[in-house]
């Protein structure tokens, strides 16, 4: 009873702090604002007494309070927990959660009542918000809505996960999940068409042309957004070699994206050169260039491992970039102002510079690079980058030739980034320092490690996730990048692996995650 | 401890050998004739100058060597890079900000706030406030980021830090807005003012942030010090950081002395940071970001792993960057390029740093 009680604790204080800092950060607002809209209730929220956003919020916070009360009333070891354990475990988690949010209400509610203007140091705090938060209530009353409002929500929490977890009716539903899954890929007739060639050529032409008409349907924003995406998928693709197949972590990598958009910006834009070269020969150029770039970078990091690694490639990232912005190069670069009026491609005398033809453009490349990745990683190369990544000391020992593969493994990831930086400078027409900043290389990054290291329906699953989904849900582009640094903590200490992973890195990561393996790699570390 | 075995598990390739004379000489030779230039053949700045450069350097420099004291004590037990450092300072400096503004609120008398009327004591609480907020801090990071990870292949800690450090910076900018904030210090520490001292034919500035900055810094140094060799706590953290397996069966917490290590990191990391915002007067939400990397940077020059090395690392970066802009004759737009340029160059030239501790495969 006493560790049910303590877990309760935990639960709530954790709980409580996660709804105060959502609060803080103007999440509840927005969430609001956007269950509203997908509600729809005018109707709804009428029928409750409730008014609108207030209704939202209500329902926003019925969520979080329902999961701290099933985080509170988990982790139990013994078997049979009765009713009693479970709600008064999760009764505490809810009623400290309750305590912690009201005691915040009444706190705010309080120093709004005194006239005091909390938004000069607190950006998000704004009076509406806190009138939203105290649901028309005084500060007093308010904070005790929410240690019994809170408190309710827990309670209900425990009884749903109690459900969940003993109840038949929540075995019945996890089963019948699990089974219709089962039947789905042991369906014979699945079965019979993945493995059977001319259906998969059927299937595959259906959508190659569903792909190329595409873009003719979609509009001008969707092109452009799908073509965003795309460009990830290129820079992904190319993290990907560094990061997922040679195991080297490179946080740096907007760099090579910035070479190959500025090579190309530079040699067709009619401004601070005047060359005005073709698009189609200023794409060699640029990869070119790119890959160079991540030779020169590789070399002197050759020797490092892991963190070194790391430090030294972002300190490369913000070299490039303060080089960018500085006044110095104004005269080479076109400095802060950028380089304006980039080339676009032609092809036999049709402009392919609208969002359809650059959607066509990039996914040429992508397909390119999916290729190119493929035959990579199936060959000798592949296999060196994998033996480089899992043990470096012992993929020398086997005779591989570890100082050419991982400058290799740089150049290539390099190249890639290069085509995605010459493709998007010349979309937009445009390229200034500030499309180079070190969030680029933190977005490819998650992309990568969401998706699953190595994998390359991971690579585009990420991209089209951390990239396209924040374009649907425009509300929540503020929170976007946060939601990345705790995506990437999320993924590494559930998920290491990825969300599709590749089989062999998920045997891999399972292997480590062993706890004999724990013990001997523990020891392993201190000697010195 | 008595004898320290030697191991090198890296044979160096001759090649790389004849590169690393190569570039040692070109290095070298450049430097030597921009000091010629600058300094005999057509002197750029006066003698004032040169010290006011070198004063600021040494401020800076002493704010970087309290952070990169936090990144080796990580270091030196776990073997990662406490990527997320940086952010706990910025934190930090934040935390002494808030008391900085709650206590020029407080009025003691109609027209005196209670900041100018006991400045010892609200800078004393601004320190405290800025080490407790970044001591939790490190703690929780420790505990939610890295402790789950232990084990798990190098690359995974290292991208959880990095998580966690976009996560701190972005928490920030969403509590406290993208404004750069002005640090109200009391009126005695005015930015700017201090001690006038004549050089040559111009006047050189001591100013008074700067002294606090430097003593306080060497105050919590010798701190760290007498913790790290004379308590037990500094033995347990030296036997962690030396075996940790050992440790475990000799009897110490190995988890809990983790946890004390990310504590007095962030406890480092606050006074620094509070000290930057005394300094130089402006916190933001990345404020962290730059002086985390360089401080790095310090690390890795003084050999990573030595605390007396993150000192002196710290030190000579901070002078570096101060005048290695007006040395080498480029803009001061580009110190931080240069501070960079100073991590490519050790790397290349001398992992270990300058005290050299033996990285071996095994840690690198």
């Amino acid at each position: 009873m006493k560790r049910h009680i303590r877990n309760g604790i935990n639960a709530g204080i954790t709980f409580g702090i996660i709804t105060i800092f959502l609060f803080m950060i103007g999440f509840t607002t927005t969430i609001s604002d956007l269950l509203g809209q997908l509600l729809q209730n005018g109707s709804s929220a009428s029928v409750l007494g409730f008014a609108p956003g207030r209704f939202d919020l209500l329902v926003f916070l019925f969520f979080i309070g329902m999961w701290a009360g099933i985080s509170g009333s988990k982790k139990t070891p013994d078997e049979r927990e009765s009713w009693g354990t479970v709600l008064a475990a999760s009764g505490t988690a809810g009623l400290i959660h309750g305590i912690l949010v009201g005691g915040l209400v009444l706190l705010v509610g309080s120093l709004l009542k005194a006239g005091v203007s909390m938004t000069v140091y607190f950006a998000q705090l704004l009076p509406d918000a806190i009138h939203l938060f105290l649901l028309g209530l005084n500060a007093t009353s308010g904070a005790l809505f929410y240690v019994v409002f809170l408190l309710m929500t827990g309670l209900i929490g425990g009884a749903v996960a109690r459900t969940i977890r003993y109840g038949a009716l929540g075995q019945n539903i996890a089963g019948w999940f699990k089974n219709k899954w089962h039947a789905f890929t042991a369906w014979p007739q699945y079965q019979r068409i993945r493995h059977n060639r001319p259906a998969l050529f059927v299937v595959y032409g259906i959508l190659i042309l569903l792909v190329i008409l595409l873009p003719q349907v979609l509009g001008q924003y969707w092109n452009y957004t799908v073509g965003t995406v795309g460009i990830y998928v290129l820079l992904g693709l190319g993290l990907n070699i560094v990061v997922g197949l040679a195991g080297m972590l490179d946080l740096g990598y907007v760099a090579f994206f910035a070479i190959g958009a500025y090579t190309v910006a530079l040699l067709t834009a009619p401004a601070p050169h005047h060359l005005m070269w073709s698009f189609w020969v200023t794409v060699p150029i640029g990869i070119l260039l790119a890959a160079f770039a991540g030779i020169v970078l590789g070399i002197p990091v050759l020797r490092l491992r892991g963190d070194y690694l790391a430090i030294v490639t972002l300190g490369f990232g913000q070299i490039i970039a303060v080089l960018l912005h500085s006044d110095e190069l104004t005269a080479f670069t076109g400095g802060p102002k950028g380089v304006a009026a980039v080339g676009s491609p032609t092809l036999f005398g049709i402009s392919l510079g609208t969002p359809e033809g650059f959607v066509y453009l990039i996914l040429l490349g992508v397909v390119l690079v999916i290729f190119v990745t493929i035959r990579l990683r199936n060959s000798r190369v592949g296999r060196a980058w994998e033996a480089i990544r899992e043990d470096e000391t012992v993929a020398r020992a086997m005779g591989i030739n570890t100082w050419f593969h991982k400058l290799l493994a740089f150049a290539i990831g390099a190249a890639f980034a290069g085509l995605g930086g010459v493709i998007f400078a010349s979309r937009n027409q445009f390229t200034g320092p500030e499309d180079y900043n070190l969030m680029v290389s933190f977005n490819v990054l998650a992309s990568v490690i969401v998706g699953g290291m190595g994998s390359i329906p991971g690579v585009v699953g990420g991209a089209f996730t951390l990239k396209g989904l924040p374009e649907v849900l425009r509300e929540l582009e503020n929170y976007r990048v946060l939601a990345f640094g705790a995506l990437l903590v999320v993924m590494m200490l559930i998920r290491p692996e990825g969300l599709l992973p590749t089989s062999r890195r998920k045997m891999e990561i399972k292997e480590i995650h062993d706890p004999d393996e724990k013990a001997a790699n523990g020891t392993s570390g201190g000697t010195t | 401890m008595q004898q320290k075995t030697v191991v090198h598990t890296h044979k160096p390739i001759g090649t790389y050998r004849y590169v690393q004379i190569i570039l040692g000489i070109f290095f070298s030779a450049y430097l030597l004739w921009r000091l010629y230039t600058v300094l005999i053949a057509h002197p750029a700045y006066g003698p004032d100058t040169w010290m006011r450069f070198a004063i600021d350097g040494i401020v800076l420099g002493s704010v970087y060597a309290l952070i990169a004291i936090g990144y080796t004590l990580v270091y030196g037990i776990l073997f990662m890079i406490n990527f997320a450092h940086g952010d706990v300072m910025m934190l930090g400096a934040f935390g002494g900000y808030f008391v900085f503004e709650a206590l020029g609120a407080f009025k003691v008398s109609s027209s005196l706030s209670f900041l100018n009327a006991q400045p010892v004591i609200s800078v004393i609480l601004a320190f405290l406030a800025g080490m407790a907020v970044s001591s939790t801090a490190g703690y929780f990071l420790e505990k939610i980021a890295y402790r789950p990870l232990r084990g798990a292949p190098r690359l995974v800690p290292l991208i959880s830090a990095v998580g966690a450090s976009i996560f701190l910076e972005n928490a920030a900018q969403l509590l406290f807005s993208t404004q750069r904030w002005d640090y109200a210090n009391p009126a005695v520490l005015n930015r700017g003012i201090g001690w006038n001292i004549r050089v040559g034919q111009g006047t050189v500035v001591i100013t008074y942030t700067g002294v606090l900055t430097i003593v306080v810094s060497v105050l919590i140094m010798i701190g760290l010090y007498l913790l790290v060799k004379r308590t037990r706590l500094g033995r347990a953290m030296r036997a962690v950081a030396e075996n940790k397996t050992t440790a475990a069966l000799m009897g110490i917490d190995v988890d809990g002395i983790i946890s004390r290590t990310f504590i007095i990191s962030g406890v480092l990391a606050g006074a620094a940071g509070v000290m930057w915002g005394i300094h130089l007067g402006l916190v933001y939400y990345y404020v962290g970001f730059i002086p985390g990397i360089k401080a790095f940077t310090a690390a890795v020059l003084g050999g990573i792993g030595s605390i007396p090395g993150a000192m002196l690392g710290g030190l000579f970066l901070g002078v570096v960057e101060s005048l290695g802009p007006a040395v080498l004759g480029i803009s001061f737009q580009l110190k931080d390029v240069i501070a960079f340029s100073i991590l490519v160059i050790v790397l290349i030239f001398r992992p270990t740093g300058i005290l050299g501790e033996v990285l071996s495969e095994e840690k690198v």
